[in-house]
């Protein structure tokens, strides 16, 4: 069982796992940060996004150890507690989110999508969030919270 | 998934030492298709030997008529590359058209060529470019490296180091993705060079990536779109699936091979 | 007064939780001491079960149990019965209702049927022990198409039940519909089919189930929509009376009806945890989900239109051929039945109108509701002939539907199939939607597609609807010494946002701040009974409840009221959150605060005397209606469509909160564009094994496929069937959205003499609709069976 060390929402951790644990099983269940969600199992629907360093990827595409040393942000980890970011907060404010669950994924691309391009046209914001799927809002709401969003965190 | 012995060697001596003294070991390079795979039980390697933390095996140099790219270089770097997109800006498209966002910040162009998907874009690129295949132990040319659908010849314990790539005069890149997984259904990539027009398709051949040669004489005789008009490509070795019957992919392409035509004449 | 009123775009409370990841989902809740469950499915899609070896499976490191139809057997634990709302054939005799246990007992009949359930210590080895079940299969021949399982010689799923026909259903004139057709100048017939899809909810199905031996109790938290009707089919199977099993659904992930139907693995996870006296936990993988969750629409149908020479509408015939899976689910013989026949022929005025519908076993998953559950399907059936007749006899399809819509002055009107349809304006709403459309300069949009080279394509779709799911709901309100105001409802929200809306009645009738409401859905432990979600029920029947809820409380508030302002309970009127007695007043607040204090309250009443529950009962379903409109660019060298524009008008009664029906109707039709586009359930006819098994080939819509939509509300004609004037929302997205979508396409391909294609219209088809080119002819999918 290999060890590893990582920072995940800013906390150092180290770990034993087994070489198959997939990153959310090891978010979820050993470190019970449950936000990280599963939507498949063909890594298509971007329920598990996370963010590795800085960018987003499907922790059900990747193998726990191969995050030792890396620095991991959940959706958890976004916010201080009890508090929205300014993403977080254009989600509530246009109705992007309906039933919830593939919206931790959909917010942590969201991030990636605007710190990459600040200033995302609605096309860059639709061709952004292909590796998301949404199966409630038709995405109409979720597409101009993320260019709200990004014009918040423009500031 | 069934549980294996997980490394990660840092040099390429080394993955290859644990890969040979292994029962059964699988290279990992970005995982985007091995995990899946592994998910599903259709491989149950005991090991897993994992080539992200080979010092070497990643970054982009274009010098001397070549973009060389390391086997470990992710998706979206390529992509990103303002390098590349001064010479062979195709090779940007096609990078930035695989997968999504998520998964090209994992995947690897050594991996996608030794998995060898016959719906993987960069195989067009290699074979549409005539590009070389850096290994471990040897150089292998873009017609010496595919062996059809899903197989190389890569030796058992081979390992990619980096794939070099001519510099065409221009080329482009068509993709028709699949509705539901958004591989290519259909993808053509087409290089002008100093000897003569390359056209490479992936994503509909039964035998993996190949040239159509229908299509690379008629751009050889006119690099245009127009020049394709008339054009088709026999139907006979393509897939069918019940996203699309050989008929329709090989309508798509000659269709993707005029948008690819296009996107390197800089129109569209 | 409170900070909140009815029509108002409240943000939702709950998206606090879900957008920092504290939602808490089934795959969320652990026991201490659970053990993991893994479902053995079928193989085959049609074979006799000779043996189940268990006993390598047994053997397995940290395998618990492995449960087969031996144990099923022994327990004498009773099949799920079928709760379909039409029982009876059209002559009178009851529908054929095979037994559906929970797990196979002689004979799988699709892939994925549960053969056992496996418990051990883990996942993983619960997931290895389940490839150790040795099941010993004499494999059938299997039938997926419910046309050809109702010919001679077709593969048999039940030896008691003849050409595999569960019901066979007739609704309307039949008589005088075929009067209409022999005196028609024109008759124009379309074979249409309604694809085969799937809900899709981004979490798939799971549930933990756990037993207290001391109290002879069950408790199972399940990822259901519908909590009371299932906990009722549970205890029915495990002969226990209901009071003895507690059903909670945590935060749902999605349901879109894929969650409302018994389903066989909590019964068998609550057997299971009984067996080992610990919690037992199962959650569904994505690929299991296709071969198991509950599928929609899948019809066949031949429609008929007669119409005058200058296009008046005599009649409309349509006959229908559904599968409902290997066994009659828990509204699966409705839907292509009773379901699909009463919004037949939409908002038009026909003299006559007549449907016959067969419901057809077949060696696939089982069928059951998906959004919308027959109305679509009737929706599509209705439009596609409109527009296919009016193509095929020259007529303009917009003036063609203008002309036959109902006007106004028709309504309160009784529809051939029986609907009730009590107010609405059609006209008004239709030439309302096409004004929209025209704002956005159709014809610089068509040009813009020409110049790229590509077809432009428009259309319109007015669509009617109806309401349904359970006709009674209750809802439960508790005062609380912190301020608080507990608020529970039988209803579930599996995205709809309830936790807001109802909180929003509930405040707005109270007067009193909506922050104070804390609000409970989808436990049997809060409201004694529900009817969780369907048929756009939410605010038609719970919204209702929390509304009549609020207004006895009020009544029982008065006599608190005028102690305070010492006079008397006759005397008192209520308005806005004010008590008002002569030109004195008091706040709800202060009454609630009062009626705290036994010091405060008249004699005879007690602490607490405000808290009060409400059973609202539905008498009339209602009439949801409006009209869709697309513009599409179709690309003839690849057949892919692309949008334009898409613009809707609904008549949703009174709107509760804009923001929220927003939500409901761009989700609907984004559905609605998958099913027309690009989602298909696709068997291999040959073996009955399933082709779109993963999300790799079922395709689901992504943010680059979906048009914004433009979106307005009629408030003009509330319906007088319920006192908050609603007429639901949910469904009414992808009720309309297919036939606008695909007429859309049709109209792009109209040049290359295109009249029809089947759904999903895949570039694949499209494409190759335009290869064909005048020579295409529509399908006969019937053949005889019509």
């Amino acid at each position: 069982m290999p060890d590893i060390s990582l920072t995940v929402n800013g906390e150092q951790i180290t770990k034993s796992v087994e070489g198959c644990t997939l990153l959310v099983e090891f978010i979820r269940e050993t470190l019970k940060l449950t936000g990280t969600h599963i939507g498949c199992d063909t890594s298509q629907c971007g329920a598990c996004t996370v963010h590795l360093n800085g960018q987003a990827v499907k922790s059900c595409t990747m193998l726990a150890a191969q995050a030792d040393g890396a620095e991991i942000t959940t959706i958890e980890g976004l916010a201080p507690e009890g508090q929205l970011n300014p993403m977080q907060k254009a989600f509530n404010d246009h109705h992007g989110l309906q039933c919830g669950f593939c919206t931790p994924g959909m917010v942590m691309r969201a991030m990636t999508l605007v710190t990459d391009n600040p200033n995302p046209t609605e096309a860059d914001v639709r061709h952004g969030l292909e590796g998301n799927i949404c199966r409630c809002t038709g995405y109409q709401n979720i597409v101009a919270a993320v260019l709200d969003g990004a014009k918040a965190l423009r500031g | 998934m069934e549980d294996f012995n997980y490394t990660r060697p840092a040099s390429l001596s080394d993955a290859a030492a644990t890969h040979s003294n292994a029962d059964d070991a699988m290279y990992m390079a970005g995982g985007q298709t091995l995990i899946p795979v592994l998910k599903q039980g259709l491989a149950m390697p005991t090991d897993v030997v994992d080539l992200n933390k080979i010092d070497g095996l990643s970054g982009i140099e274009v010098a001397g008529g070549f973009v060389t790219i390391g086997a470990m270089t992710r998706h979206a770097v390529v992509a990103a590359s303002a390098e590349i997109k001064n010479v062979l800006p195709a090779l940007t498209v096609l990078a930035g058209g695989i997968g999504d966002a998520q998964v090209r910040n994992r995947g690897t162009i050594g991996g996608s060529l030794a998995n060898n998907d016959p719906s993987a874009d960069y195989p067009a690129a290699v074979m549409g470019l005539g590009a070389t295949v850096v290994t471990d132990q040897r150089e292998l040319s873009a017609e010496d490296y595919f062996d059809g659908m899903f197989a190389t010849n890569l030796e058992p314990g081979e390992i990619i180091k980096a794939v070099k790539f001519p510099v065409p005069e221009k080329a482009g890149y068509g993709k028709f993705p699949n509705p539901a997984s958004r591989y290519a259904l259909v993808g053509v990539f087409v290089a002008k060079t100093a000897s003569g027009v390359r056209v490479a398709v992936t994503g509909a051949g039964q035998d993996g990536v190949f040239r159509a040669a229908e299509i690379e004489d008629a751009l050889n005789n006119n690099f245009s779109a127009d020049a394709l008009s008339g054009v088709t490509v026999p139907a006979d070795d393509l897939m069918t699936d019940m996203h699309a019957d050989a008929g329709y992919r090989a309508n798509l392409i000659g269709v993707m091979a005029k948008r690819a035509v296009n996107q390197a004449n800089g129109q569209g | 007064m409170s900070n909140v009123k009815i029509g108002e775009s409240l943000k939702r409370f709950e998206d606090q939780r879900f957008l920092t990841g504290h939602g808490r989902y089934i795959d969320d809740i652990n026991l201490d001491g659970q053990a993991r469950a893994v479902v053995v499915r079928a193989a085959y899609a049609h074979a006799i079960i000779n043996a189940i070896d268990t006993s390598a499976a047994m053997a397995m490191d940290g395998v618990l149990l492995v449960v087969t139809r031996d144990d099923w057997l022994r327990e004498g634990f009773k099949p799920m019965p079928t709760k379909s709302g039409v029982k009876n054939n059209a002559d009178g005799t009851p529908l054929k209702e095979p037994p559906r246990h929970a797990l196979a007992i002689d004979r799988v009949r699709y892939v994925g049927e549960p053969v056992a359930l496996v418990v051990a210590e883990t996942l993983g080895q619960a997931q290895a022990a389940a490839e150790m079940v040795d099941i010993d299969y004499e494999e059938l021949p299997a039938v997926t198409d419910p046309v050809e399982a109702l010919k001679p010689g077709a593969p048999q799923l039940w030896d008691d039940i003849p050409n595999n026909l569960c019901l066979n259903f007739e609704l309307g004139d039949k008589s005088g519909t075929e009067k209409a057709f022999a005196e028609a100048d024109h008759v124009v017939s379309l074979d249409v089919l309604n694809n085969r899809v799937t809900a899709v909810p981004i979490e798939t199905r799971g549930c933990v189930a756990a037993y207290d031996a001391a109290a002879d109790k069950y408790t199972l938290w399940n990822a259901s929509q519908n909590v009371h009707a299932n906990r009722d089919t549970f205890a029915e199977v495990l002969n226990i009376d209901k009071s003895q099993l507690d059903h909670i659904a945590p935060d749902v992930g999605g349901g879109f009806g894929a969650k409302n139907s018994g389903y066989p693995e909590p019964s068998l996870c609550l057997y299971a945890a009984k067996r080992l006296g610990r919690p037992v936990k199962w959650i569904n993988s994505r690929s299991e989900s296709f071969l198991s969750d509950t599928h929609g629409r899948g019809q066949s149908s031949r429609v008929e239109l007669a119409l005058t020479k200058d296009g008046t509408f005599l009649g409309l015939r349509t006959t229908t051929v559904g599968g409902i899976g290997a066994y009659a689910w828990t509204v699966g013989p409705f839907t292509p039945t009773g379901g699909s026949a009463r919004t037949q022929g939409g908002p038009y005025n026909f003299p006559a109108m007549f449907y016959s519908g067969k419901a057809v076993l077949t060696n696939t998953a089982p069928m059951d509701p998906y959004r919308g559950a027959g109305r679509p399907e009737a929706t599509f059936q209705t439009e596609r002939i409109v527009e296919y007749a009016a193509r095929k006899l020259g007529f303009d399809p917009i003036e063609l539907r203008r002309k036959n819509l109902m006007p106004k002055e028709m309504l309160p009107h009784k529809t051939p199939m029986g609907l009730d349809v009590d107010s609405g304006d059609f006209p008004l709403l239709f030439e309302e939607t096409l004004k929209m459309a025209e704002k956005a300069d159709l014809g610089a949009l068509k040009a813009k597609a020409e110049a790229a080279g590509k077809k432009y394509g428009f259309a319109i779709a007015p669509y009617l609807e109806c309401t349904g799911g359970g006709p009674k709901e209750h809802a439960g309100v508790t005062f609380n010494k912190d301020g608080s105001i507990d608020l529970a409802v039988g209803t579930s929200s599996t995205g709809m946002g309830h936790e807001t809306a109802h909180a929003q009645i509930l405040a707005a009738n109270l007067g009193v701040d909506v922050e104070r409401i804390k609000f409970r859905q989808s436990d049997t432990t809060a409201t004694p009974l529900g009817g969780g979600h369907g048929g756009s029920r939410g605010m038609e029947v719970g919204g209702n409840a929390v509304q009549q809820a609020a207004q006895e409380i009020i009544e029982l508030a008065k006599p608190v009221a005028a102690r305070l302002l010492q006079s008397e309970t006759d005397e008192v009127e209520y308005e806005d959150g004010t008590f008002k007695a002569g030109a004195s007043s008091v706040s709800m607040n202060d009454v609630i605060d009062a009626s705290m204090d036994k010091d405060k309250l008249p004699e005879g009443l007690d602490e607490g005397c405000l808290d009060h529950s409400s059973v609202f009962e539905r008498g009339v379903i209602s009439i949801p209606n409006g009209v869709h409109a697309a513009a599409v660019a179709v690309d003839p060298d690849t057949g892919t469509v692309e949008f334009l524009g898409y613009w809707v008008m609904d008549d949703f009664g009174t709107i509760i909160n804009p923001m929220l029906a927003d939500g409901q109707v761009m989700g609907g039709v984004a559905q609605g564009i998958g099913q027309a586009l690009l989602e298909d359930i696709v068997y291999d006819p040959d073996n009955g094994q399933l082709v779109t098994g993963s999300l790799m080939d079922y395709g689901l819509p992504h943010a680059d496929e979906i048009p914004n939509m433009e979106i307005g509300y009629y408030e003009g004609a509330p319906t007088k069937k319920n006192p908050l004037g609603v007429k639901g929302a949910g469904e009414a997205g992808c009720v309309g959205a297919c036939p606008a979508v695909v007429n859309a396409v049709l109209d792009a391909l109209n040049d290359y003499g295109v009249t029809h294609i089947d759904m999903p219209l895949t570039p694949q088809k499209v494409w190759k609709a335009i290869q064909a080119k005048g020579a295409f002819d529509p399908k006969k999918l019937l053949g005889d069976a019509a």
